[in-house]
């Protein structure tokens, strides 16, 4: 009896549980069913469309159709067979611009606006009972991300696409332009079109960045036109490089998906694969103990005091740069290790001459490459161990990749710098997968646990900081370290829980209606944790290989698996 | 400078490079050469030579032949390149040299007198009778290789490990260590693998494509948790209801036919499927058929009543239930023909019976206690099993945590921690190594309750393939008991593994633990396994995975697979 009564009491209270991920910051709804016409169209009220736009447009028809997730209830799309059999039938969702927007490919508004300046916004309108929904943004961007909150909407059942809340009225930005995935691709190798289907995932839940590392001193898979020997050499084969046209490739996928491309050339150290081709340039390659040289095998980092390394350098990031559209890019940074420079003796003699301290020289080569990134009208990034560890000087407008701790971030507002948020602590994707390095039987993973998606979502970009540091956040992204990920375990090991980064960065410090995302007085876990099992089926819906985070049977009855329930 | 100093890593690299041939596991005896030899993939034959018995020949069992043909075609298909530095290209000159031999046949025979059965009866056979032996030549100068051993199955290790010895380069399949020489047996009968299919449900391919994984590293048994308390996947005949209600739809069953269907591939391949249906514990699903045989069903708060949520157990002081039990069970074990079934047993909450007022009138009216019905339970279950000719196989709560009583040829599964193995051998009861501080494979993922954002596994750490690989089987066994331990497997548990992630986080870990019990304590050379010289093995077994479809996880970055021992923790 007790149990018949809780089950009445959680069917009641389940919230708007629409796959709305990450949730729009205002929305208002009702409670009427409605369908999807057979003849729905999407249609732009403005000339020329551009084609990108014109292209997910198509992808949303697409989706409607294809799409076959069924509402996460007990007994699925069949319990609202009744409740839709005779519901309004929404024939056609017309796309708008506010009066004066530029009509602009979604790719341009991507890759030549800065970061902080794009308009994201929009304002979705779908009525009850007449036929015609209605979305309105300043730009093809906003627009994009209006249509896919469109297309992650709708219940299928059957030969019907449906909602039960009608209407629904969404005005929707985000919090923080910055939310990104960093990719690493050069511990382990990834095919074109596993980058793809990242793109097309991350795309789904609003992230704008995906930071490629793309080199690290395991493999050097990136093809440049100025040093073609760099990746013919330092690719693990023949096979597992990108070309210059699988960069622009890529680079154009991403921007019609709403999705910057920021590249890391990782610099100084995490460079051991360019001496593959280049051994003159980096000091300690390979050497042994590699604990002393580097924090993981294989130990090796440019010759930063060497004059004809820094113009290598240079020229390589002026080669890259060349590849790639958009208005940022970084240089990296972490982990710079000082015996390895110490013990090398072209790095001594170079010093010597010159008369600089190793300090110095670090500083130098960043301004160097920083320089060429600013030269090129590039936003520099830099990770933040080059600034709190080294006192690195970057020049006015660099962003900061803070990943050690999330308690890094307010020494580096306390500097005035802009920032993105990449904790280890809370958004690192590969932790807890145990130690890999060889004959090291109780090792553990040097950032364990596990961070599971509700660690992730319980992060709050604001923590310790003052109200006149908040504008320094940029946003967030979560990254995969590929050291023990390859293809073949990509989407288990980054979904669903990248999406909690989208959301933490799309919402904000809060849920859109003040409360805490999760936490010990938060109210939304129920909810947030129903909306993230359905983002999880429709990903696995839609060929992405996302992790279950439940039994499925907890999946079907929101709030019955929680830890007091 | 620069160059010597690089040149001088290499020339080290070279010289201490471990022998590389990829087997997994390490057969007992080993001894290989150095000259390279040959194979031309589509002309290579495999042909069986099976003595006369009572004057007629005897046919090639089907499973072997298609076996035999499995192994051509994984000759031809693997396209395995040595993990070295320059991949298969690196033994391009090797090869290509005019008195390298070419090899054209391998010849399979049974000895003198062997019966001549399917693999698939050898691999169900009472385990004292099991025999996976095998001997296996391949000469350095292109004369036929030759594989013998007393069963078509102990044959089948035998063409496992042959597929093994070949590597990959521009249309050459070649081995660098002509001649080999194996002679092979596993160290422990009991070689498995458990997956639960019932938190999530996986479809019949993905459990053929694990079969397959299981083979390519000599496992034997698939231990199939086939229900639990959230889905009931299993149909059994008679009992259609409890599945057409508990299963999670009518998509996610395991009909008669897809039993048939799996135990058959399994056969084939070596492999005896012990099916589990847990009780009375992890069984509020049977709720949705038969409320009537299910205590605190969903009771809240779950953290009372059950280990995870939901709540619910069999209501065993219940003379219905435990009939209703028993026939149910009587009804799946018909699907299987192994001679063993599990009757599960593990969690088992008492404060679920204690607030169960069925269970309270029962206990009340038969003056029993809780202890007794459960023996009266387990008893009733444990006969109808063995009424079709089954050893029941229980979790160690069962010998451990309650007095009950179990026949002494009952089967034990240690979970709780490898400390507890020991007390099952003391009790005298045969036992399987699962030790959740070992080999479960869940471990590490975070807490997958709702609303509890900084809750860890309950078994953290992630096991990882090392932490495995150091089990030591025999770890506080008397000698006296040694003869007890049957083996081992690692498991899965599925709240937060689906399809999606099922190769990846089962393999290449699997293997570690059918390594230990395949291999033993010692390697051929008679020094101790050790995770060192193991970890480039289990590399060649994790690509070969890769290049037959599973979807096996990198344990490093490709640069440290292809420089064995350059990226150990001390290198």
């Amino acid at each position: 009896m007790a149990c018949h009564l809780r089950l009445i009491l959680l069917v009641l209270s389940i919230p708007f549980v629409a796959a709305l991920w990450p949730i729009p910051r205002g929305l208002s709804n009702g409670t009427t069913p409605l369908k999807l016409s057979s003849s729905f169209d999407i249609q732009a009220s403005f000339k020329n469309v551009p084609s990108d736009l014109q292209d997910a447009i198509q992808r949303t028809k697409s989706h409607l159709k294809t799409d076959t997730f069924e509402r996460l209830v007990v007994g699925r799309g069949s319990v609202d067979a009744q409740a839709i059999a005779h519901a309004n039938s929404l024939k056609t969702l017309v796309l708008s611009l506010n009066h004066g927007a530029a009509v602009r490919p979604i790719a341009v508004e991507v890759n030549t606006v800065a970061i902080d300046a794009r308009d994201e916004s929009y304002s979705l309108s779908i009525p009850s009972h007449s036929a015609q929904a209605t979305l309105v943004a300043n730009s093809t961007l906003g627009l994009f991300r209006g249509l896919t909150t469109f297309d992650t909407m709708w219940y299928h059942n059957g030969g019907d696409k449906y909602i039960l809340n009608a209407p629904v009225t969404i005005t929707d930005s985000p919090a923080f332009p910055y939310r990104g995935f960093s990719f690493d691709t050069a511990r382990n190798f990834y095919p074109v079109s596993d980058i793809k289907r990242t793109l097309d995932a991350m795309s789904w839940v609003k992230l704008s960045v995906m930071y490629w590392h793309i080199a690290d001193s395991q493999s050097f898979p990136l093809q440049v036109k100025a040093f073609p020997e760099l990746a013919a050499k330092g690719a693990y084969s023949n096979d597992e490089f990108y070309s210059e046209s699988d960069v622009k490739d890529i680079n154009q996928y991403a921007n019609e998906r709403g999705i910057d491309i920021v590249m890391e050339l990782d610099s100084p150290g995490h460079t051991t694969a360019i001496g593959m081709a280049h051994p003159e340039h980096v000091a300690c390659i390979n050497k042994s103990p590699w604990t002393k040289y580097a924090n993981e095998p294989p130990a090796g980092q440019l010759r930063i005091a060497v004059n004809a390394t820094v113009e290598f350098s240079k020229t390589l990031f002026q080669s890259v740069i060349d590849l790639l559209t958009g208005t940022m890019m970084s240089s990296g940074g972490d982990e710079v290790n000082l015996p390895c420079w110490n013990e090398d003796e072209e790095t001594i003699q170079a010093l010597a001459q010159s008369n600089t301290t190793i300090g110095q020289a670090l500083s130098s080569f960043v301004q160097e490459v920083q320089g060429v990134m600013a030269k090129n009208g590039k936003m520099p990034f830099i990770k933040s161990d080059m600034v709190l560890t080294h006192n690195v000087p970057v020049i006015n407008g660099t962003g900061i990749v803070v990943w050690q701790s999330y308690a890094d971030a307010v020494k580096v507002a306390q500097r005035g710098l802009r920032f993105i948020h990449q904790p280890s602590d809370y958004f690192y994707l590969d932790c807890g997968a145990g130690d890999w390095t060889g004959n090291n039987i109780l090792g553990n993973s040097w950032c364990d646990p596990f961070k599971t998606w509700q660690r992730a979502y319980s992060f709050d970009p604001y923590a310790n900081l003052t109200a006149d540091q908040y504008s320094l956040v940029l946003g967030g992204q979560m990254p995969i370290w590929s050291e023990q990920s390859s293809l073949e375990n990509l989407d288990p090991i980054v979904w669903p829980r990248l999406a909690a980064g989208a959301e933490v960065f799309w919402t904000g410090a809060t849920l859109p209606d003040g409360e805490p995302r999760l936490g010990v007085n938060a109210t939304n876990g129920v909810n947030a944790f129903a909306r993230i099992n359905e983002l999880r089926f429709r990903l696995v819906d839609r060929g992405v290989k996302a992790i279950a985070l439940q039994p499925k049977w907890c999946a079907l009855r929101p709030g019955l698996c929680d830890a007091d329930s | 400078m620069v160059y010597s100093v690089l040149c001088a890593v290499i020339a080290i690299l070279t010289v201490s490079m471990p022998s590389s041939h990829a087997l997994w596991p390490m057969p007992k005896s080993l001894s290989t050469g150095s000259t390279p030899l040959k194979l031309t993939a589509s002309q290579f034959k495999i042909t069986t030579e099976f003595a006369e018995t009572h004057g007629h020949s005897t046919n090639t069992p089907a499973d072997l032949t298609q076996a035999i043909q499995r192994t051509t075609a994984h000759l031809q298909n693997d396209k395995m390149e040595r993990l070295v530095v320059g991949g298969g290209a690196a033994d391009k000159s090797a090869i290509s040299s005019k008195q390298v031999k070419t090899i054209n046949e391998l010849s399979m025979s049974l000895v003198k007198g062997a019966v001549v059965r399917s693999i698939a009866e050898e691999a169900v056979l009472p385990l004292e009778q099991r025999n996976e032996a095998y001997e296996l030549q391949v000469p350095a100068d292109g004369s036929s290789a030759t594989l013998t051993a007393n069963t078509t199955l102990g044959l089948l290790r035998g063409l496992t490990t042959f597929e093994q010895l070949w590597y990959f380069v521009d249309g050459e399949v070649y081995t660098l260590e002509a001649p080999v020489e194996i002679a092979d047996r596993p160290s422990y009968v009991y070689r498995g693998f458990m997956l639960d299919t019932a938190r999530n449900f996986f479809p019949v391919s993905d459990i053929k494509r694990t079969l397959d994984a299981m083979s390519m590293a000599k496992l034997n048994t698939f231990h199939w948790h086939a229900t639990d308390s959230q889905s009931f996947p299993l149909q059994v005949p008679g009992f259609t209801e409890v599945s057409a209600k508990g299963a999670y739809s009518a998509s996610m069953v395991f009909t008669p036919d897809d039993v048939q269907d799996i135990v058959t591939y399994a056969g084939e391949r070596g492999i005896d499927v012990l099916v589990e249906i847990d009780t009375p514990g992890h069984t509020m699903i049977i709720h949705e058929s038969h409320p009537e045989h299910v205590a605190c069903a969903q009771a809240s708060p779950w953290s009372n009543f059950a280990n995870e949520p939901p709540a619910g157990q069999l209501r065993l002081a219940s003379p219905a239930t435990a009939n209703f039990t028993a026939s149910l069970l009587h009804a799946a074990a018909h699907l299987f023909p192994s001679p063993f079934f599990s009757t599960g047993g593990d969690e088992l909450n008492a404060n679920c019976y204690d607030q169960d007022a069925e269970t309270q009138q029962i206990l009340n009216s038969t003056g029993q206690t809780l202890e007794q019905a459960l023996s009266g339970f387990v008893g009733a279950t444990h006969t109808a099993l063995r009424s079709v000719g089954k050893t029941p196989v229980v979790w160690e709560e069962m010998v451990l945590d309650h007095d009950i009583e179990l026949e002494n040829d009952t089967v034990v599964m240690v979970w709780i921690s490898s400390q507890n193995a020991a007390a099952v051998a003391e009790k005298n009861f045969r036992l399987v190594h699962g030790p959740s501080d070992y080999f479960y494979l869940d471990c590490g993922a975070g807490e997958w309750l709702g609303v509890d954002p900084t809750g860890n596994s309950w078994c953290d750490p992630f096991k990882t393939w090392s932490k495995s690989y150091t089990f030591d089987p025999m770890a506080n066994i008397s000698d006296a008991n040694a003869h007890l331990v049957l083996g081992g497997e690692q498991l899965l548990w599925t709240e937060q593994s689906s399809p999606s992630n099922l190769d990846s986080i089962v393999w290449p870990r699997a293997a570690s633990s059918a390594e230990i019990f395949w291999t033993g304590a010692t390697l051929p050379d008679g020094s101790p396994r050790n995770v060192g010289t193991a970890l480039p093995r289990l590399h060649d077994l994790r690509y070969r995975m890769v290049q037959r479809g599973i979807q096996a996880i990198a344990l490093q970055p490709h640069f440290c697979a292809i420089r064995p021992e350059e990226c150990d923790v001390n290198a």
